[in-house]
């Protein structure tokens, strides 16, 4: 068999197929993505707090590239990814206990809206000061 | 296309520590948020209010257990991706110890950084 024909690349390669999403599979998708985008930080996060180990010096020039706009708006993406799969997860975590199974198309929609209210909040918090 | 939450997740005791350490992150990882960037002006602490700070044994016992949620949550969250491929019962064994080490690496890395920050 073809490596890439294998099922499991099919399974994965469906995450970013777009055509015909449902609310379910819409959501299933974002949780895998943002998920994979959340753990890329965490490693990302612990090389910058290595810089610590440079003393003052190091850290101190690294907090001053962190104010620039362009880190902000990484920093406002980032959020947003962790709104996402943190709002949906409590919706996963309650479905996977047969709690609002019915609802959860309308609970996916409200994670969304509180997504986009939360981050607009923070986003006028981070450029705003 | 069937909804694929549909299938999963499993209710496995991995699925289990998935949610429980996802529940401990919505409070610890807003906590961390608020503590180390919306509370500080300029959205960072300097070096000397870094180790200040970390030298509060109520945020350093906080800081240790996000850590340690983070880094389960994220190596379990891997794991059930990686499975998403459809992996041999042999493969899954041996990745589910692989990312144990890594996790457990990854725990001993951050902790050792806390505690040369803090000394």
């Amino acid at each position: 068999m073809e490596p890439f024909k294998h099922p499991g690349f099919y399974r994965v390669g469906r995450w970013f197929d777009l055509r015909r999403r449902k609310a379910g599979m819409w959501a299933y998708a974002l949780n895998r993505i943002t998920g994979i985008g959340l753990v890329v930080y965490l490693y990302l996060h612990l090389v910058v707090l290595s810089l610590l180990l440079g003393g003052p010096g190091s850290w101190n020039a690294f907090v001053s590239l962190a104010r620039s706009p362009l880190v902000l708006v990484l920093d406002v993406i980032l959020f947003a990814g962790a709104l996402i799969h943190g709002l949906n997860g409590v919706r996963v975590a309650l479905t996977s206990f047969s709690r609002g199974v019915r609802v959860q198309k309308g609970f996916f929609s409200v994670v969304m809206v509180v997504t986009v209210v939360t981050l607009a909040f923070v986003a006028l918090k981070v450029f705003g000061g | 296309m069937d909804n694929p939450f549909a299938q999963e997740p499993r209710a496995s005791s991995s699925w289990l520590w998935q949610v429980i350490t996802g529940i401990g992150l919505l409070f610890l990882l807003g906590l961390h948020l608020v503590a180390q960037h919306f509370l500080v002006k300029g959205g960072l602490r300097d070096y000397a209010e870094v180790v200040t700070y970390l030298r509060n044994p109520l945020v350093l016992v906080l800081e240790v257990l996000f850590l340690v949620c983070v880094t389960t949550h994220a190596m379990l969250g891997v794991r059930a991706i990686l499975q998403d491929f459809g992996l041999s019962a042999r493969v899954e064994q041996r990745l589910s110890r692989g990312l144990t080490g890594v996790g457990i690496l990854t725990v001993a890395y951050s902790l050792l950084l806390l505690w040369v920050i803090i000394h």
